[in-house]
């Protein structure tokens, strides 16, 4: 696959003459050290820049639908402010910028497209045709990668377009950064705040609006150590509009530090090591991790003591190697040590901070009803339960087995790696076997079976490097099953928020971080969830992403479907108008002319289930070009 | 009264067997006195179909099955009815129930002829070239 993380052909054959949109204010002196507090979250804003109540005059509202040009800029300026918050964002490797365009950032958007010897790469721009598809974009590629990407939106009004994405990104503990323009001294006052962080404050981690370029460069450095620290969760940087057009002068990038992430103390570490070298038959509990180097470290560990694992690979992303060889109840489930990270155990659980950390952020009292611990919902209640970093914990455990290893354990070690591996591989089979079993009935069927369709597509992609980015739970999860969940971002899990919207745009997003790595995205998209924001299509088309979207077209949002019947069903009313409201009949609806409109390539409506095979081949060949593919599959139901 | 009761018992013993019990007892198909295509409108209209697929195989299946709640018309009324009708206090999660007034019991039995219809003829799982593939590259990642 080609690296296409330059320009696009799109983007070059479409360059249009740059434009003076360099600022007239200068604000001067932007020396002042960032202060903590104005990192903290809302910075004060001195009275004469508060937004006033008088409506938009007619010139702005006239620039607003493209009749005006921008204020004409007092000076040139030489050396722009944004290039600045370029050079930060290149420095921390953000490889994408999602944005929709707004009034509020042409400053940055112009350094983004045309700073530097690579313009418009690391970051590279990528068109968003809805605020809440960037947002999305962005959780997709933070599950995936383990890293932020960001987004830009517009003031008050991209910031609530996108609210609903960053909340979703928020329950799904990735970390991504949102930058959002605030225009407080040319342009509409509707679209400006005096905090506009405000609106989304409780569900994101952090937030800033600085005053000052320097303070803006630290507050982006900040905004990204901020959100790789756990919990990660969203942050967000409001960025002045006549800031990023300031003359820079002779201020220089400030030096980058990574963030401090403290796992468990070097004791409790010796005692952990302990215990696993002593085990007869110990078992490893394997969460999320944060990054893929985690999940190396926790297999290196695992193997270091033979211990049997229990991962989380195919419920979410970053978890430990689904087929790995001490994946499974090991040569017996008598286990008398059990150790969790980032997941419940019997005797020592090692979890991060969860969002339950940001409850102060909630100022308004809203009281959002999440679960308090998702971490040890489900599963033993542990002995000992270590708050703590688990992925920062894993190297110290892993020293103090290395240094605690004697050689008679080794032999007893190397003889339970070989017990359990076989053990393991015994129960994979038989377990495989049965769940085809359970995914034979309706094998023929028309509408196709979802069980069918992903046992079909696993002799396709098995010997590729691939991603199922949409959340399964609607299409049977069939995968669990059928497929090897062996890389960090093997299956992106669920909506974190269980808010439908999410899939397509999130999709998009892990096929950005695809696109220059050599692999290829699988979602298999709910049809109800496409129609939110259907404009990621368009964006895939666009950017050449290697996404093959398999609808799951039940022409219903089925859930609610069943949940009427229900309701109706006890208050004995009859089940025959649970299809209002519930259902897309009357018209149907047909995802392959959508997609074919917004510029993709794609076929169905399919119902057939031997077209559908030959279909997905076709989609393979096509993602593995580059290019991405959309077939429209009717299915059964669930 | 006494009918109620057994109705009810009945339906909870039969409704409450795993479902590889019910598979496994004697084909006994009863009488079919419905139109099955009616049943087959009907079926969608009141969308069996969310559960049961559009062929009988869904979140919950029912294709192939003449033994259990199928197993004849009567029982499957006594079902359909069991909790709207004889038993209300008892609601479930499992499927809504219908009383006579929201499917009167020749609509039901229109229903019951369509779902006999259902057959389901899936290839065994060593005939299938991608169930075969499937199990073949879990086997060849065998330990050596």
């Amino acid at each position: 696959m080609a690296n296409k993380r330059s320009n696009t052909p799109a983007d070059k054959g479409n360059r249009i003459s740059r434009r003076g949109f360099i600022g007239a204010s200068v604000v001067g002196g932007a020396t002042t050290v960032l202060a903590p507090a104005a990192l903290a979250g809302s910075s004060e804003i001195s009275d004469k820049n508060q937004p006033k109540s008088t409506p938009p005059s007619e010139q702005k509202m006239e620039r607003e639908v493209g009749s005006s040009v921008p204020p004409k800029p007092a000076h040139t300026v030489r050396r722009a402010a944004s290039d600045l918050m370029v050079q930060v964002l290149r420095d921390l490797e953000i490889e994408y910028v999602a944005l929709n365009p707004g009034s509020s950032f042409e400053g940055l958007q112009e350094s983004l497209i045309n700073y530097g010897d690579k313009a418009n790469s690391m970051p590279e721009v990528i068109s968003a045709l809805h605020e809440g598809s960037a947002v999305d974009m962005a959780h997709g590629y933070g599950r995936s990668e383990g890293k932020p990407m960001c987004a830009l939106i517009q003031g008050t009004v991209g910031l609530q377009n996108g609210s609903m994405a960053i909340y979703q990104a928020f329950h799904g503990q990735t970390p991504l950064i949102v930058l959002a323009g605030n225009d407080e001294h040319n342009f509409l006052k509707v679209h400006t705040g005096k905090d506009i962080a405000a609106l989304v404050r409780p569900f994101t981690k952090w937030d800033a609006q600085p005053k000052t370029l320097e303070q803006t460069l630290l507050a982006l450095q900040e905004a990204y150590r901020q959100t790789i620290t756990p919990p990660c969760a969203p942050v967000l940087v409001v960025l002045d509009s006549e800031i990023q057009k300031q003359e820079a002068g002779d201020l220089q990038v400030p030096v980058y530090s990574p963030p401090k992430i403290s796992g468990i103390s070097q004791q409790q570490a010796d005692s952990i090591a302990q215990n696993l070298i002593l085990a007869n038959n110990p078992r490893i509990s394997v969460g999320r991790l944060r990054t893929p180097e985690g999940i190396n470290n926790a297999v290196e560990l695992a193997e270091l003591v033979a211990a049997s694992v229990q991962t989380s690979a195919t419920t979410g992303p970053m978890s430990f190697p689904q087929r790995h060889p001490l994946v499974g109840p090991g040569s017996n489930n008598s286990y008398d040590y059990h150790l969790g990270l980032e997941k419940a155990a019997a005797q020592v659980s090692i979890t991060g901070p969860n969002l339950k950390s940001l409850i102060e952020r909630d100022v308004a009292g809203v009281r959002f009803g999440w679960k308090e611990d998702p971490t040890l919902r489900r599963g033993p209640k542990p002995e000992t339960l270590l708050s703590a970093d688990a992925e920062a914990s894993i190297p110290l455990i892993v020293s103090a087995v290395k240094e605690q290893l004697k050689a008679n354990i080794r032999k007893s070690i190397a003889e339970r790696l070989q017990a359990s591996t076989k053990e393991n591989h015994v129960f994979r089979m038989k377990s495989l076997r049965q769940a085809i079993e359970k995914k034979r009935p309706g094998w023929n069927d028309t509408p196709v079976s979802l069980a069918r369709m992903y046992a079909e597509l696993w002799p396709l992609i098995k010997d590729l490097d691939w991603c199922l980015a949409s959340p399964t739970h609607f299409s049977g999860r069939h995968h669990r099953e059928l497929w090897d969940h062996d890389k960090p971002y093997s299956y992106l899990g669920q909506f974190p928020a269980a808010a439908l919207g999410y899939g397509l745009g999130s999709s998009t997003g892990a096929a950005l971080a695809a696109r220059d790595r050599d692999r290829i995205v699988i979602n298999i998209q709910a049809d109800g969830d496409f129609n939110y924001m259907p404009g990621s299509i368009w964006s895939a088309a666009h950017h050449k992403l290697p996404m093959l979207i398999i609808m799951h077209n039940n022409r219903a949002w089925h859930m609610e479907l069943m949940y009427v019947q229900y309701m109706a069903g006890v208050r004995g009313r009859g089940t025959d108008r649970a299809h209002i409201g519930t259902t897309f009949r009357d018209p149907y609806i047909n995802f392959a002319k959508i997609a074919e409109g917004y510029g993709m390539k794609s076929e169905g409506p399919i119902s057939d289930p031997n077209q559908m095979v030959a279909a997905l081949k076709r989609g393979i060949n096509a993602v593995r070009n580059g290019e991405p593919y959309l077939i429209d599959v009717l299915t059964q139901p669930r | 009264m006494i009918k109620i009761l057994i109705s009810t018992v009945l339906i909870y013993m039969v409704s409450s067997l795993p479902a590889t019990v019910l598979r496994a007892a004697p084909a006994t198909p009863g009488t079919i006195s419905g139109n099955a295509d009616k049943g087959e409108a009907l079926y969608y209209n009141h969308g069996c179909y969310a559960c049961h697929g559009y062929n009988g195989i869904g979140k919950h299946n029912i294709a192939n099955d003449v033994s259990g709640i199928m197993m004849s018309e009567a029982v499957y009324l006594i079902f359909l009815r069991a909790r709207s009708e004889l038993n209300p206090p008892l609601p479930t999660q499992r499927m809504p129930h219908y009383s006579k007034t929201s499917l009167p019991d020749h609509e039901a039995l229109d229903i019951y002829a369509h779902i006999r219809t259902f057959k389901d003829t899936p290839p065994e799982a060593e005939s299938n070239a991608t169930m075969q593939a499937i199990i073949n590259s879990a086997q060849s990642q065998a330990p050596q």
